[in-house]
Protein backbone atom coordinates (compact mmCIF):
# COMPACT_ATOMS: atom_id res chain seq x y z
CA UNK A 1 0.00 0.00 0.00
CA UNK A 2 1.29 2.87 -0.46
CA UNK A 3 1.67 6.20 1.53
CA UNK A 4 -0.72 8.56 -0.52
CA UNK A 5 -3.36 5.72 -0.53
CA UNK A 6 -2.94 5.59 3.48
CA UNK A 7 -3.17 9.57 3.72
CA UNK A 8 -6.03 9.61 0.90
CA UNK A 9 -7.92 6.65 3.29
CA UNK A 10 -6.97 9.23 6.78
CA UNK A 11 -8.64 11.99 4.62
CA UNK A 12 -11.70 10.12 4.19
CA UNK A 13 -11.83 8.76 7.32
CA UNK A 14 -11.95 12.39 9.44
CA UNK A 15 -14.10 13.96 6.58
CA UNK A 16 -16.67 11.39 7.29
CA UNK A 17 -16.26 12.20 11.00
CA UNK A 18 -16.47 15.70 10.83
CA UNK A 19 -19.95 15.13 8.79
CA UNK A 20 -20.72 12.80 11.45
CA UNK A 21 -20.28 15.08 14.35
CA UNK A 22 -21.95 17.74 12.70
CA UNK A 23 -24.98 15.86 12.10
CA UNK A 24 -24.80 14.54 15.65
CA UNK A 25 -24.48 18.98 17.02
CA UNK A 26 -27.50 19.67 14.54
CA UNK A 27 -29.37 16.72 16.40
CA UNK A 28 -28.51 18.18 19.90
CA UNK A 29 -29.04 21.61 18.31
CA UNK A 30 -32.69 20.28 17.13
CA UNK A 31 -33.45 19.02 20.87
CA UNK A 32 -32.11 22.32 22.19
CA UNK A 33 -34.51 24.29 19.92
CA UNK A 34 -37.42 22.12 20.40
CA UNK A 35 -36.82 22.07 24.43
CA UNK A 36 -37.49 25.86 24.46
CA UNK A 37 -39.84 25.80 22.27
CA UNK A 38 -41.50 23.73 25.24
CA UNK A 39 -40.33 26.66 27.53
CA UNK A 40 -42.11 29.42 25.37
CA UNK A 41 -45.38 27.23 25.69
CA UNK A 42 -45.07 26.17 29.22
CA UNK A 43 -45.76 27.65 32.58
CA UNK A 44 -41.87 27.43 33.66
CA UNK B 1 24.55 -5.17 22.90
CA UNK B 2 23.71 -2.78 25.60
CA UNK B 3 27.27 -2.39 26.78
CA UNK B 4 27.94 -2.32 23.31
CA UNK B 5 26.66 1.43 22.92
CA UNK B 6 27.35 2.62 26.03
CA UNK B 7 29.60 5.31 26.25
CA UNK B 8 32.85 5.06 29.38
CA UNK B 9 30.28 6.76 31.61
CA UNK B 10 28.41 4.22 31.18
CA UNK B 11 25.23 5.52 29.65
CA UNK B 12 24.83 6.71 26.26
CA UNK B 13 23.69 10.17 25.20
CA UNK B 14 20.36 8.64 23.86
CA UNK B 15 19.72 7.02 27.28
CA UNK B 16 21.06 9.94 29.05
CA UNK B 17 18.11 12.04 27.06
CA UNK B 18 15.55 9.61 27.77
CA UNK B 19 16.08 9.52 31.81
CA UNK B 20 16.33 13.59 31.84
CA UNK B 21 12.43 13.53 29.53
CA UNK B 22 10.78 10.69 31.87
CA UNK B 23 11.88 12.74 34.64
CA UNK B 24 10.59 16.09 33.28
CA UNK B 25 7.13 14.36 32.38
CA UNK B 26 6.48 12.96 35.71
CA UNK B 27 7.54 16.13 37.76
CA UNK B 28 5.05 18.06 35.02
CA UNK B 29 2.49 14.84 35.75
CA UNK B 30 2.35 15.30 39.08
CA UNK B 31 1.32 18.69 39.03
CA UNK B 32 -1.43 17.97 37.13
CA UNK B 33 -2.31 14.80 38.55
CA UNK B 34 -2.88 16.75 41.81
CA UNK B 35 -4.61 19.53 39.85
CA UNK B 36 -6.98 16.79 37.98
CA UNK B 37 -8.13 15.29 41.45
CA UNK B 38 -8.85 18.35 42.81
CA UNK B 39 -11.14 19.27 39.59
CA UNK B 40 -12.24 15.95 39.38
CA UNK B 41 -14.30 16.85 42.92
CA UNK B 42 -16.22 19.21 41.71
CA UNK B 43 -16.22 21.53 44.76
CA UNK B 44 -12.65 21.89 44.34
CA UNK B 45 -12.16 22.49 41.33
CA UNK B 46 -10.95 26.18 41.34
CA UNK B 47 -7.76 25.41 43.44
CA UNK B 48 -6.85 22.16 40.76
CA UNK B 49 -6.97 24.22 37.82
CA UNK B 50 -3.65 26.47 38.61
CA UNK B 51 -2.15 23.30 39.66
CA UNK B 52 -3.33 21.54 36.88
CA UNK B 53 -1.80 24.65 34.66
CA UNK B 54 1.80 24.63 36.29
CA UNK B 55 2.57 20.85 35.44
CA UNK B 56 0.85 22.00 31.97
CA UNK B 57 3.74 24.63 31.67
CA UNK B 58 6.12 22.71 33.04
CA UNK B 59 5.31 20.05 30.17
CA UNK B 60 5.28 22.77 27.28
CA UNK B 61 8.47 24.08 28.76
CA UNK B 62 10.35 20.39 28.66
CA UNK B 63 8.98 19.99 25.08
CA UNK B 64 10.51 23.78 24.14
CA UNK B 65 14.14 22.41 25.53
CA UNK B 66 13.92 20.13 23.21
CA UNK B 67 13.28 16.80 25.61
CA UNK B 68 10.69 14.02 24.12
CA UNK B 69 7.63 14.26 26.63
CA UNK B 70 3.99 13.42 25.44
CA UNK B 71 2.22 15.41 22.49
CA UNK B 72 0.27 18.20 24.05
CA UNK B 73 -3.07 17.24 22.53
CA UNK B 74 -2.50 13.77 23.59
CA UNK B 75 -2.02 15.46 27.67
CA UNK B 76 -5.00 17.61 27.13
CA UNK B 77 -7.80 14.85 25.91
CA UNK B 78 -6.37 12.67 28.59
CA UNK B 79 -6.03 15.17 31.74
CA UNK B 80 -9.83 16.80 30.31
CA UNK B 81 -11.36 12.80 29.90
CA UNK B 82 -9.85 11.98 33.17
CA UNK B 83 -12.00 15.06 34.90
CA UNK B 84 -15.08 14.49 32.66
CA UNK B 85 -15.33 10.52 34.15
CA UNK B 86 -14.49 11.75 37.84
CA UNK B 87 -17.10 14.43 37.87
CA UNK B 88 -20.24 12.33 36.57
CA UNK B 89 -18.94 9.10 38.17
CA UNK B 90 -18.36 10.66 41.59
CA UNK B 91 -21.86 13.20 41.75
CA UNK B 92 -23.56 10.40 40.13
CA UNK B 93 -22.21 7.86 42.68
CA UNK B 94 -23.22 10.51 45.99
CA UNK B 95 -26.40 10.91 43.79
CA UNK B 96 -26.68 6.96 44.59
CA UNK B 97 -25.13 6.34 47.70
CA UNK B 98 -24.48 9.08 49.53
CA UNK B 99 -28.04 10.68 48.96
CA UNK B 100 -28.57 12.15 52.18
CA UNK B 101 -25.20 13.69 52.94
CA UNK B 102 -24.75 17.22 54.33
CA UNK B 103 -22.95 18.20 51.21
CA UNK B 104 -24.86 16.29 48.30
CA UNK B 105 -28.21 18.19 49.67
CA UNK B 106 -26.63 21.13 50.33
CA UNK B 107 -24.77 21.22 46.21
CA UNK B 108 -26.66 18.80 44.20
CA UNK B 109 -29.66 19.77 45.33
CA UNK B 110 -28.83 23.57 44.94
CA UNK B 111 -27.32 22.66 41.50
CA UNK B 112 -30.83 20.58 40.43
CA UNK B 113 -32.51 24.29 42.14
CA UNK B 114 -30.87 26.24 39.27
CA UNK B 115 -30.63 23.94 36.30
CA UNK B 116 -32.25 20.65 36.61
CA UNK B 117 -35.31 20.15 38.46
CA UNK B 118 -34.94 16.67 38.39
CA UNK B 119 -32.35 17.28 41.07
CA UNK B 120 -34.63 19.12 43.28
CA UNK B 121 -38.15 18.78 43.40
CA UNK B 122 -39.03 15.49 45.36
CA UNK B 123 -35.50 15.18 46.10
CA UNK B 124 -34.43 11.84 48.22
CA UNK B 125 -38.11 10.67 48.00
CA UNK B 126 -37.60 8.03 45.09
CA UNK B 127 -38.69 4.63 46.79
CA UNK B 128 -38.26 1.38 44.68
CA UNK B 129 -41.51 -0.46 46.88
CA UNK B 130 -40.69 -0.76 50.46
CA UNK B 131 -37.07 0.56 50.24
CA UNK B 132 -36.06 3.58 50.38
CA UNK B 133 -33.81 4.79 47.15
CA UNK B 134 -33.88 8.27 47.78
CA UNK B 135 -31.50 11.20 45.42
CA UNK B 136 -33.36 11.91 42.35
CA UNK B 137 -36.40 10.82 41.22
CA UNK B 138 -36.83 12.04 37.82
CA UNK B 139 -37.75 9.54 35.57
CA UNK B 140 -35.30 7.20 33.99
CA UNK B 141 -32.62 8.92 35.84
CA UNK B 142 -31.12 6.29 38.43
CA UNK B 143 -31.31 3.94 35.24
CA UNK B 144 -28.57 6.08 33.05
CA UNK B 145 -26.76 6.40 36.37
CA UNK B 146 -25.58 3.26 36.91
CA UNK B 147 -25.35 2.15 33.81
CA UNK B 148 -22.97 5.13 32.62
CA UNK B 149 -20.88 4.67 35.68
CA UNK B 150 -20.42 1.45 35.27
CA UNK B 151 -19.85 0.82 31.11
CA UNK B 152 -19.11 4.41 30.06
CA UNK B 153 -17.30 6.56 32.55
CA UNK B 154 -14.95 4.28 34.83
CA UNK B 155 -14.03 2.50 31.56
CA UNK B 156 -13.44 5.78 30.27
CA UNK B 157 -10.91 6.47 33.28
CA UNK B 158 -9.16 3.54 32.66
CA UNK B 159 -8.71 4.53 29.33
CA UNK B 160 -7.49 8.03 29.55
CA UNK B 161 -4.96 6.98 31.85
CA UNK B 162 -3.56 4.10 29.66
CA UNK B 163 -3.54 6.80 27.36
CA UNK B 164 -1.43 9.49 29.36
CA UNK B 165 0.95 6.39 29.64
CA UNK B 166 0.51 6.31 25.48
CA UNK B 167 -0.05 2.66 25.58
CA UNK B 168 -2.28 1.15 22.78
CA UNK B 169 -5.04 -0.54 24.45
CA UNK B 170 -5.53 3.09 25.94
CA UNK B 171 -5.99 5.06 22.90
CA UNK B 172 -8.06 2.25 21.55
CA UNK B 173 -9.89 1.80 24.56
CA UNK B 174 -10.58 5.40 24.91
CA UNK B 175 -12.09 5.40 20.90
CA UNK B 176 -14.74 2.85 22.45
CA UNK B 177 -15.62 4.97 25.10
CA UNK B 178 -15.47 7.75 23.59
CA UNK B 179 -17.93 6.69 21.01
CA UNK B 180 -20.33 5.46 23.58
CA UNK B 181 -20.48 9.69 24.51
CA UNK B 182 -23.22 9.00 21.16
CA UNK B 183 -25.56 7.14 23.09
CA UNK B 184 -25.29 8.55 26.10
CA UNK B 185 -26.09 12.30 24.39
CA UNK B 186 -28.27 11.34 22.08
CA UNK B 187 -30.13 9.13 24.81
CA UNK B 188 -30.20 11.19 28.00
CA UNK B 189 -31.29 14.44 26.30
CA UNK B 190 -34.02 12.39 24.40
CA UNK B 191 -35.06 11.49 28.06
CA UNK B 192 -34.34 14.81 28.92
CA UNK B 193 -36.59 16.56 26.30
CA UNK B 194 -39.71 13.73 27.16
CA UNK B 195 -39.70 14.97 30.68
CA UNK B 196 -38.91 18.18 30.23
CA UNK B 197 -41.62 19.04 32.64
CA UNK B 198 -39.83 17.11 35.65
CA UNK B 199 -36.57 18.44 34.59
CA UNK B 200 -37.48 22.22 34.05
CA UNK B 201 -40.44 23.32 36.15
CA UNK B 202 -40.18 25.75 38.35
CA UNK B 203 -36.20 26.05 38.72
CA UNK B 204 -34.22 29.28 38.09
CA UNK B 205 -32.63 29.23 35.06
CA UNK B 206 -34.73 26.52 32.50
CA UNK B 207 -33.54 24.67 29.21
CA UNK B 208 -30.39 27.39 28.76
CA UNK B 209 -29.04 26.58 32.29
CA UNK B 210 -28.56 22.65 31.98
CA UNK B 211 -27.29 23.53 28.37
CA UNK B 212 -24.68 25.99 28.67
CA UNK B 213 -23.69 24.14 32.09
CA UNK B 214 -23.65 20.63 30.48
CA UNK B 215 -22.58 21.30 27.34
CA UNK B 216 -18.72 20.95 28.03
CA UNK B 217 -19.31 17.10 28.62
CA UNK B 218 -19.45 16.57 25.18
CA UNK B 219 -15.54 17.09 24.75
CA UNK B 220 -14.54 13.61 24.33
CA UNK B 221 -16.99 13.33 21.64
CA UNK B 222 -15.11 16.26 20.60
CA UNK B 223 -11.42 14.07 20.19
CA UNK B 224 -12.77 11.47 18.37
CA UNK B 225 -11.62 12.86 14.91
CA UNK B 226 -7.81 12.91 16.81
CA UNK B 227 -8.06 9.59 18.08
CA UNK B 228 -9.24 8.20 14.54
CA UNK B 229 -7.02 9.64 12.74
CA UNK B 230 -3.32 10.37 15.10
CA UNK B 231 -0.40 7.92 14.25
CA UNK B 232 -0.57 5.05 15.82
CA UNK B 233 3.18 4.02 16.57
CA UNK B 234 3.49 6.53 18.78
CA UNK B 235 1.99 4.31 21.25
CA UNK B 236 3.40 1.46 22.68
CA UNK B 237 1.82 -2.38 22.69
Amino acid sequence: MSKNTVSEQDRKRKKALIVFQVLLYSYLLGLFLFQLHLYSISDW
Amino acid sequence: MTTAIRSKSGFSAYDSHQDTSKQAQWRADKWMIAGTLLMGTGVLGMLGLPLFFYGLHLQMQAAKAGLSVRPLIVTLIGYLVIIDSSLNSLGWAMDLFANHSLINRVLTSGWGAVFDGGYFWHYNELMLGPYAVGGSGAPGEKAWEIALILACFCPRLAAAIGLLQMKRWGQQWLIVTCWMGLIVWIGYNLNMTFYADVRYANITFPVLGWWIYDIFYITPFLSLPYLHTVNREIFSD
